[in-house]
């Protein structure tokens, strides 16, 4: 991101003893910045706070759900502004303009876009306080600023002996002026970059202190539960109130719009009136699909429509006409179909409101903070700006907490019985009311004469996620709109897509970016939606189309009768990232040594989110089920901040998308899920951890996502294993062991 | 109903329906905030606890089995400002990502080396199998406890308080 740091950095005047930095990214409205004597308050819109006891605030505008942004943003900030990570103290970020993330122009946490996109500005903001307080200290000091330093929270006298605290010049420094660039360390000054390896959210989250949406209390706080319709889309008709209402411990029973919420003194005594809960439904406007019936209606939607073309590049159709009529020419064509999947964030849904003085408070473990405030204005009679989010630790994201309706439902409860209340989801709950990964087939077909690839076609089939998301994501882009335009901003997000809300990329990301040197390609996409709610989920798209192009491209190597690895290996000329992590992870797995006896390797590269991924998985099948043994990783994300996040989240990702692989799937009967808990909607576990080595390229370019980029490639490369062992393809998930 | 329960070595006295789950009078009555609520029926282990030295779920443990016993939670596992060697390990090998599971993971491990000072890596993955992580956290898991084993420090001094 090329800027002038100037633009967007702003000095209020400290008055009060302390320093604030305010950065007003690109596109985002200044908002006034600055600290309040008589109160004594932290203004929200600031950055960086450093107070004249040398405390060091940092607001942490992108959430920590477990991907580290807590350490690593605050990471760029302390290696600039001179200062340990852990004399930092990260606040999470209100509601502000300021905070919004640039690649969506909200404020969310998604997309594995945290430390690309704050990369510049964050280290920007740390050197501008760094030099402000050196000017500081040459002043007093009456010597040149260039010949100071700092230091470990001090600026250093020329004379290299004497030295001031950070702390002693807040106020002096808060009446700088930067005249021109402030010059960033070079690479070879960092002393935390590419080095730091601890995690600051680590003690508080070995000695249970860590606060999550879950644990937060207020006064005279009571609980609340919910009564969701099993069939989506179902409307309460009657339900027997007040024989709930007298049970132990009960306050309200009400309806709500996504159901019936009880509401209790203790959260113990709200599950059991809910078991006492008897509600009839109208399911007028109910689901009432199978899964069965949705891949259906993707192949009738396919037959219908070739789709919208997403890719094309020579001509597909005349390749395939002459490879067919070639001597030694054939096509291949295979479907491939994925289930819906939740998201199991292991902290379920909840959230706490309290609704006083014409605003309400909502304290939530969330993605997305002004998604939030507009979910919470919705239901009640309140404005966004009359909304406090306050947001947690999250206990898992994954792109559930992108979808506000937990904060609705919270926002909705809070407004009625007008104490603090936390609505809290069970598991069951939250797995049969998840938006899901959205089910999805791909027809894939190419062409191949002899060991060459003449022709790529792929035909992705399924919803797309912005039909879905746009509901609250469209009027948080325009916080000012009244209320009553709500509806219809969600709409015209959708008729002007890219104008109002950005192409969405849900359903092709991944499969347009295909990277082999292919001359016919045709990628196209044919958008059908069955009406099952659905959202992101780690890696979204790049999941299912990972698994659809990399088992394709590993039938056509059989095909072709060529080595899986050589075959993609000549196919990617003039693409140095890729053939690197391809390179390392044949040499790191052995994969031109013989598997022992039992077992297959499947090799798997896929590029998301701007991180270049390969790898090699080893498995077989062990008393009936598939037992993963190795799964090697070579990845390329560019310049690495935190060594040991990056290979925790790449190994976090491997063991998401195996856990889909062998396990993952939500089903439908009559428009209800079947699943409910872990015992049917498992996830992997400890005996089943296979050994996983992650190897991280060197590299100078800038840094890119690495939350999400480990799981598409690992789903592929174990049915590629599988194959290898079986020679039986299977083009479903999940796996397995008896296909 | 009237109860008493001996929770970090505080004797606690309640008047609550017997049936709750400890889980909850733990977080909500006692304010202990570390223990946590993940499946309600003892599938994830984010609420183990110790319950007379033993590991059990807390979300299916109704409160009126606990009566009269002892129950260490994750805020019980330091002793006199002192973290328990598996809360070190923790930290140092960075083991939490989300960190929701992890208080159930520290206690179930805790109740491991307690028993057994000296685990092979097979007993380690046996007895953290019922602690699921959804970020995968269980590499770290097992480098971290492994770290701990065969040093002193492994001995649990709260399982110890526990038995006496």
């Amino acid at each position: 991101m090329a800027m002038n740091r100037r633009d967007f950095l702003k000095v209020s005047a400290g008055t009060s003893g302390s320093l604030m930095l305010s950065l007003s990214l690109p596109g985002c409205s200044g908002m006034p910045t600055g600290y309040q004597q008589e109160s004594g308050k932290w203004k929200p819109d600031a950055w960086l706070e450093i107070t004249d006891n040398d405390e060091i605030h940092f607001t942490l505008a992108r959430v920590e759900m477990g991907q580290g942004t807590y350490t690593g943003l605050t990471t760029l900030i302390a290696e600039e502004l001179e200062v340990d990570p852990e004399a930092i103290t990260p606040r999470f970020a209100p509601v502000a303009p300021e905070y919004r993330n640039p690649l969506y122009k909200l404020q969310l946490t998604g997309g594995s876009s945290s430390i690309a996109t704050s990369w510049e500005p964050l280290r920007a903001a740390g050197a501008s306080a760094r030099q402000m307080l050196i000017m500081a200290a040459a002043r007093v000091w009456q010597v040149d600023a260039a010949e100071c330093s700092a230091r470990q929270g001090r600026v250093i006298h020329p004379n290299g002996l004497d030295s001031m605290r950070y702390g002693q010049l807040v106020e002096l420094a808060s009446k700088e002026v930067i005249r021109g660039e402030v010059a960033l360390k070079q690479a070879s000054e960092w002393k935390y970059i590419g080095k730091q390896r601890g995690r600051l959210d680590a003690r508080a989250k070995s000695t249970g202190a860590a606060v999550y949406g879950i644990d937060v209390e207020l006064p005279g706080m009571v609980y609340g539960v919910i009564s969701r319709p099993p069939r989506y889309g179902a409307r309460v008709k009657a339900f027997n109130e007040s024989e709930v209402r007298a049970m132990p411990g009960v306050l309200d029973v009400f309806e709500i719009e996504r159901g019936v919420a009880v509401v209790a003194d203790k959260y113990w005594r709200a599950r059991k009136a809910q078991d006492a809960l008897k509600i009839e439904w109208d399911n007028t406007d109910a689901l009432s699909l199978s899964t069965d019936e949705v891949f259906a209606s993707y192949r009738r939607a396919a037959d219908e429509d070739n789709g919208e073309s997403e890719r094309s590049e020579g001509d597909y159709e005349s390749a395939a006409r002459e490879t067919g009529k070639s001597e030694s020419g054939k096509i291949v064509e295979a479907e491939y179909s994925q289930p819906y999947l939740a998201h199991s964030t292991l902290e379920p849904m909840n959230a706490t409101a309290w609704y006083r003085n014409d605003s309400i408070d909502v304290w939530a473990p969330t993605q997305a903070p002004d998604l939030g405030r507009i979910a919470a204005a919705r239901v009640t009679d309140l404005s966004p700006s009359d909304v406090t989010i306050n947001t947690t630790f999250l206990g898992g994201g994954f792109g559930r907490r992108l979808t506000q309706d937990y904060i609705e439902e919270a926002a909705a409860v809070a407004f009625r019985v007008k104490k603090p209340v936390k609505v809290i989801w069970s598991r069951e709950e939250d797995t049969q009311h998840d938006l899901y990964r959205p089910a999805m087939l791909h027809r894939m077909q190419a062409g191949l004469d002899g060991n060459q690839l003449t022709g790529w076609h792929h035909q992705i089939v399924g919803p797309q996620l912005l039909d879905w998301y746009v509901r609250n994501a469209a009027p948080a882009q325009y916080p000012w709109a009244p209320k009553f335009m709500y509806d219809t901003l969600g709409k015209v997000g959708l008729l002007a897509e890219g104008i109002a809300t950005p192409k969405d990329m849900s359903a092709i990301e991944g499969a347009i970016e295909y990277p082999y040197n292919v001359d016919n390609i045709d990628i196209r996409h044919t958008h059908t939606d069955p009406g099952v709610p659905v959202t992101f989920w780690r890696s979204v798209g790049y999941s299912h189309n990972g698994f659809a192009v990399e088992t394709f491209m590993d039938e056509l190597a059989h095909e072709a009768g060529e080595d899986p690895y050589q075959f993609r290996r000549k196919l990617l000329a003039g693409q140095p990232r890729h053939l690197e992590v391809l390179d390392r992870v044949v040499r790191i797995a052995g994969w031109n040594k013989p598997v022992a006896e039992g077992r297959g390797r499947g090799i798997a590269l896929f590029k998301s989110f701007g991180t270049f991924v390969a790898q090699v998985v080893e498995a077989g099948v062990e008393n009936g089920a598939i037992r993963v043994y190795k799964v090697a990783c070579a990845v390329d994300c560019g310049q690495v901040v935190n060594p040991r996040i990056v290979e925790d989240q790449i190994e976090g990702g491997i063991i998401f998308g195996l856990t889909a692989a062998l396990y993952g799937e939500i089903t439908f009967e009559n428009g209800q899920v079947n699943q409910s808990n872990f015992h049917d909607y498992q996830l992997m576990r400890q005996y089943e951890l296979p050994e996983v080595t992650v190897d991280i390229v060197e590299s100078t370019e800038a840094p890119t996502g690495v939350g999400e980029p480990g799981v598409p490639p690992v789903t592929p490369a174990l049915g590629n294993a599988l194959f290898a062992l079986t020679g039986k393809r299977q083009r479903s998930l999940p796996l397995k062991a008896d296909a | 109903m009237a109860l008493s329960i001996t929770v970090n070595g505080e004797q606690r006295s309640l008047d609550i329906e017997g049936d709750t789950p400890l889980l909850w009078v733990l977080r909500d009555e006692l304010g202990l905030k570390g223990t946590k609520f993940g499946c309600g029926v003892g599938l994830c282990g984010a609420c183990t606890v110790h319950l007379n030295g033993q590991p059990v779920r807390s979300c299916s443990t109704p409160v009126a089995s606990a009566s009269g016993g002892k129950v260490t939670t994750i805020e019980g596992l330091a002793e006199g400002g002192q973290l328990h060697a598996l809360q070190d390990a923790w930290i140092a090998h960075g083991v939490p990502q989300c960190g929701y599971c992890q208080s159930g993971q520290l206690m179930s491990a805790a109740h491991l080396l307690a028993n057994n000072p000296a685990p092979a890596r097979d007993d380690i993955v046996a007895a953290m199998t019922g602690n699921l992580c959804r970020c995968g956290t269980y590499s770290r898991i097992i480098a971290a406890v492994e770290s701990v084993v065969g040093t002193s420090l492994g001995y649990d001094a709260a399982a110890a308080r526990e038995k006496s």
